[in-house]
This record gives C-alpha cells, structure tokens and sequence, in this order.
C-alpha cells in the first residue's frame, strides 16, 4: 500500500502530507514539520516528554500514528505564543519559578499544564499535580512546576477578568 | 517479515462486516487499534494491517431499564468522569479508570483496549468482572454475547476468534442494596505503574446479610480471576469482621501469583488477604449495613 494521505492541523496552520501507516505523529511533528520542540523521551508512555493537545486534551505524540491524527487539531509547545516576543503565562511562571532546568521535560509538561488550565481555569494544588502525574521530571522535584501551573492559572483568570 | 514494526496497510472501516473483513482476510497479520497505547508500546513485528475501529461509532455510554452499555472504544477518561458511572456500585469501574496509568495515556486508551490486551493486571476488567459484565462480540458470522471472565484466555490471549472484535459491554441494571470498591496496590515510581495486585469486590446485602458477592483478582494469575471460594464462603452469611477476614484468606489460597521485575510471589500473596479485606470493608461501608 502507498502512502496515506492526511490533513491535520498543527499550531492553527493545515498540512497536507503522505505518511506511512507506521509513523508516528511525533515523527511527523519532528522530521518532517521540523518542530523539535516535542521531545522523544520513552516511546513507551511514561514519561509524558511527547505530549502535545489534540482538541484541547493532552495525548501523547509517541504512540499515536500520524494516520490517526487526521483531521485533527493539534497544538505543540511552539503554537502556544501569541507572538514572537511575548511568552504564554505557562511559559513565564515557569522561567520565574525556575520549574525548567534541563528543560527536556518542559514541553510536555507545558503542554500538559496548558489541557489542565483549558479543562479547569481555578485547578486546586492537587489537581495540578494529578493532571502532571504523567510527566518525569528527574531535574526539579516537580514543586516548581505546580506552583509555576498555579501562578500561571491567577494570571490567565485575572487577564480574562480584564 | 521485517523486525520492526512496519505495517504496510492501514484501514478506517465505517462499520463492523467492514472490519470483520479485513481481520478475517490479514488473518495473524491483523491488529486492531483504538487508543494505541498497548500496540504502539510492544510493536509487534508480525503485524502488516492496522484496522482502526475510530469510525465504528463505538464511543458512547448510555444507561436505559435494561443496563449501562458502553461502546468498545470509549476513551477511559470518558468512563473515569462519566455521571452514569459516578454513583451506586458502578463507582468501581469509574475509580479504576481514574487510577489506570497517567492523564495523557487515558485520554488516548479505550475500554475495548485495555479488555482485549488481555494483561492479568488489567484495572477495567475487574470491575466489570464484579458488576457480572457481558462483552458483545462481532465477526463475520452472528454477534455473541459472553461473560467478560471469558474474554481472557492466557498473558495478553483472548478468546476472541480471528475475525471478531469487542463491540460492547453491557452492565446490568443493579437495583438491590449493593456496594463495590477497587483497590490497586502498586509502586508510585511513576504513575503508569501497573499493578502488584489489585481487586475489585461487589457486595449485594441484604440487612446485615450477604445475598450475592463477586470478587476478583488481577496480576495474580495469568488472567483476571474471580475468588470463587471466598465467594462462596460469604453468600448467606451475617457479615462481621471475622467473616470477611476468613474470606479474604481464602482468596489468597486462590491466587498463583508470579514472580515478576513488580513484586515477589510470596509478597503479592501476603497482599492479597489485605487488599480483599479491605475492597470487602469498603463495600459493606457503602451497602450502608456495617455491623460491629
């Protein structure tokens, strides 16, 4: 069989590609769109490093196929500035609470924080941290990133009040 | 056959013969996919035809006289937050599905998956083995039903025949005091942890009585089981704290637990009595009748 045909949509721009039925949407993101922000970490489902949303919901862009992914919305850690010199709120509470330091996590973990937000504006510290159980991050301990998703939450809520 | 997972076909059929086709034509070579999040982790290399079933309209939940049905390919987060499944004994397949691997991996994983892996530690089937679940199976032929237990034959072997798939799981309607827990036992590494052991047990009272209990354990043997020993010790009886614990230990002469990179044989033995014991406490809480 040739390759497949699919249309997704990824950051708000469409694409058109021919995938093979094996490839993944991580390498689809990766090799052929060029966006390495989304990192390959297990491959395995553990680690949370490849997650990217699909309609608002957080999955994991290595074990989904691109073929399955057609038709769909999706939003990598590169779609999520408005503009260029403007970071997201996630992405600033993050740098000031210092929740990055390797860094190889924090895209999916952004990406996972930024499902938790969409789903819930007012998440409790508890809910944060069910909602990134399914990122490792084996440089910070993780308090960073909750109180960087709880900040960023005061913030996006009190700029919608604005 | 390459050593890579490199299927050269993928297919979307829009309705079950379509399907049934297609499993029946690539035979061995064949491999359903809903979520992924089992066949994209083992890759196996045999398989050459990937049948998705996301156009099967089999992602629903709905309650009516005769029962819940859930469609085979109902993500588990949909049956974690579900309102059907959020009250009465049906809690137990909701709170498994709350505790099944990570947010992300429940997103994408479906019922129908996490029944047909056929893992011996699956949290879904437990419960829907404690709530007397059936599971509609389709193929070329006629649809069947069957209990879920029948589902499972070995490790990761089901008793579905080449061209079948899951369609449907059926809960009947419960209508009598009833109470049902779930208990998962696992390391906190990392949250995909499967379990040590876990249990699920569903308990029908009636006064301070036991009318009707199911118990079931997984990653104790090479599939699901129920404890039909403990069962059958229980039903009839008044209900105290003796009683559950004898039950519980009869339970654990049940289990055939493994040694395993989780946990030690004799570890998850000693488990088991205290993870039944406990599922069997919360029901008797739940039925509202707990007697000192």
């Amino acid at each position: 069989m040739a390759k497949i045909n699919i249309n997704i949509s990824v950051n708000g721009r469409w694409y058109q590609l021919a995938v093979e039925p094996y490839e993944t949407l991580l390498d689809v993101l990766r090799n052929r769109l060029g966006l390495t922000g989304t990192k390959m970490g297990c491959g395995s489902g553990e680690c949370g490093a490849c997650t990217v949303n699909i309609n608002g919901r957080a999955i994991l862009s290595c074990l989904t196929l691109a073929v399955q992914a057609d038709g769909k919305e999706i939003q990598t850690i590169e779609g999520l500035q408005k503009r260029p010199d403007e970071l997201h709120p996630l992405q600033e509470a993050f740098v000031k609470h210092a929740a990055v330091q390797c860094g190889y996590c924090t895209p999916g973990m952004i990406m996972a924080s930024k499902a938790i937000l969409d789903h819930d504006p007012n998440p409790s510290e508890d809910a944060v941290r069910k909602g990134l159980s399914g990122n490792l991050c084996r440089c910070t301990g993780y308090d960073r990133q909750v109180k960087a998703v709880l900040e960023a939450a005061r913030i996006i809520r009190k700029a919608q009040h604005e | 056959m390459t050593a890579f997972f490199r299927p050269s076909e993928y297919h979307l059929p829009n309705n079950l013969s379509e399907a049934a086709q297609l499993l029946s034509n690539f035979g061995k070579k064949a491999k359903l996919i809903a979520g992924g999040t089992d066949l994209l982790v083992t890759k196996p290399p045999e398989v050459e035809c990937l049948v998705d079933v996301a156009n099967l309209n089999l992602n629903y939940i709905r309650k009516d006289d005769d029962g819940i049905k859930i469609g085979a390919a109902t993500t588990v987060d949909v049956i974690e937050s579900s309102e059907i499944l959020s009250s009465g004994p049906y809690v137990v397949l909701s709170e498994a599905a709350g505790v099944m691997a990570t947010p992300a991996v429940r997103n994408m994983a479906t019922i129908g998956g996490n029944i047909c892996n056929a893992s011996p530690a699956a949290d879904l089937s437990l419960a829907l083995m404690v709530l007397d679940s059936t599971a509609k199976v389709a193929g070329q032929g006629e649809s069947r039903i069957l209990p879920i237990s029948d589902i499972f034959e070995d490790v990761n072997k089901t008793t579905l025949k080449e061209d079948e798939l899951l369609v449907e799981i059926h809960i009947p309607l419960i209508t009598r005091t009833t109470g049902a827990s779930f208990i998962k036992l696992r390391h906190h590494q990392t949250s995909v942890d499967i379990a040590i052991v876990n249990v699920a047990a569903r308990l029908t009272c009636s006064k301070d009585h036991c009318e009707d209990v199911r118990i079931a354990l997984g990653a104790v043997a090479k599939k699901p089981v129920y404890a039909k020993k403990a069962e059958k010790f229980l039903i009839g009886k008044r209900l105290d704290a003796e009683l559950i614990q004898k039950s519980a230990e009869t339970a654990a002469g049940e289990s055939k637990p493994i040694n395993d990179v989780r946990a030690s044989a004799g570890y998850r033995k000693k488990m088991v009595p205290i993870l039944v014991k406990r599922a069997l406490e919360d029901c008797v809480r739940r039925c509202g009748t707990w007697q000192k």
